[in-house]
């Protein structure tokens, strides 16, 4: 049953992805019917170029920078026309000598590429202690396993279960670090 | 005589400790506003700086904002803080924006000099440009200039522009659709 809904939700899901394509295809903004259209119409050209333009004069207006102390003048400002209960209050005094700072995003956002890395790192590690420790393990169990067969049927049971006793614990991952270093 | 005195200076100790009391209880209420310019002040500087483009009118217009939220309902907090200084500050930018276009406009046309600037030198006129945009979004319907404001020039998401105007994200990413159309429209006619 679970199987069957795996199936249908894959399905589901290709599909989806070809129907997005396709259709971005055939009308996104790079669909090659409208980039033809829009060479040949000098009307949508002029519609195009209007609505860069909008987008331009929004970028000037973001990117024209104001002076430094701008906030701390207008909350000054303000908090003189304020009650004069409140002018007095200490966070008033702090707001009056406030700096824009940036958002918390922008600041960190310098470590990211770092972070990633870090965490690249610590997920290798982690995969690593699990899988390959845990398959090392096994290996090493198999392979004792092997050997007692070996001496069992070349020197007897009882000097093979003197050799390898029962109760010999799987050897931990600590023993290992050794031989990866090696 | 002396417990006339006595009882006058009375009064006037109780007196002052009443004022005390009430400037205290005043101060606690009104707190909410200090807090309010320290968590929204930068973002509404900027909002304010990218629609006037004027730092002296970007105080003036700041100070407005505040004053407006100092009286709501005589002193009472708006439930959407955020919203309603977002919602003043626009509002308050706009008309000063309109203000000062009309006392352009009544200049003598040989002292506004950008009329003279050709066509393809007007079009690279960062100035010019940044000018004739915000004379346009003066002119657009309130719905669509609040949502192109907030959206363009404050960089709020599509959700929190619904929040503060009460409407759905898809609704106001139709109305910044619309607005553009229509700003693009004007500018042409504008050349």
């Amino acid at each position: 049953m679970k199987m069957t809904e795996m199936k249908t939700k894959n399905k589901c899901r290709r599909i989806r992805a070809w129907l997005y394509s396709t259709i971005s295809r055939s009308f996104g903004p790079e669909a090659n019917w409208l980039n033809d259209h829009i060479m040949r119409c000098p009307r949508c050209q002029r519609r195009l170029v209007s609505c860069g333009k909008v987008n331009l004069a929004l970028s000037f207006m973001k990117s024209q920078p104001h002076e430094l102390d701008l906030l701390m003048r207008a909350n000054t400002q303000t908090i003189a026309v304020l009650k004069h209960s409140l002018r007095s209050e200490l966070k008033a005094q702090k707001l009056e000598t406030k700096l824009p700072e940036p958002k918390m995003l922008e600041r960190y956002s310098k470590y990211g590429h770092s972070l990633v890395n870090l965490a690249a790192c610590i997920v290798i590690l982690l995969l690593m202690k699990i899988g390959v420790f845990s398959s090392m393990g096994q290996f090493h169990n198999q392979g004792q396993r092997v050997m007692k067969q070996y001496y069992a049927r070349q020197v007897g049971e009882d000097l093979a279960d003197e050799v390898f006793p029962k109760d010999t614990k799987p050897p931990s991952s600590s023993n290992y670090r050794g031989f990866t270093n090696a | 005589m002396g417990e006339l005195t006595l009882m006058f200076s009375k009064a006037i100790s109780y007196g002052s400790v009443w004022d005390y009391a009430a400037s205290e209880s005043v101060v606690e209420s009104q707190r909410w506003i200090l807090s309010t310019m320290q968590k929204y002040g930068q973002e509404l500087v900027t909002l304010l700086w990218r629609i006037l483009g004027n730092e002296q009118d970007v105080c003036d217009a700041y100070q407005d904002t505040f004053l407006q939220l100092a009286h709501f309902e005589g002193g009472q907090k708006p439930d959407n803080v955020k919203a309603y200084v977002f919602r003043v500050a626009n509002n308050v930018a706009i008309s000063m924006l309109r203000r000062r276009i009309a006392e352009k406009n009544r200049l003598p046309m040989a002292i506004t000099s950008s009329k003279s600037i050709s066509s393809p030198v007007k079009e690279l006129n960062s100035k010019y440009l940044q000018e004739t945009l915000r004379e346009c979004i003066t002119q657009l319907p309130e719905h669509l200039r609040d949502v192109v404001t907030l959206r363009d020039l404050a960089e709020l998401s599509y959700a929190q522009i619904g929040k503060i105007l009460g409407i759905s994200g898809a609704t106001a990413r139709v109305y910044r659709c619309k607005a553009i159309q229509l700003l693009a429209v004007w500018m042409n006619k504008e050349e």
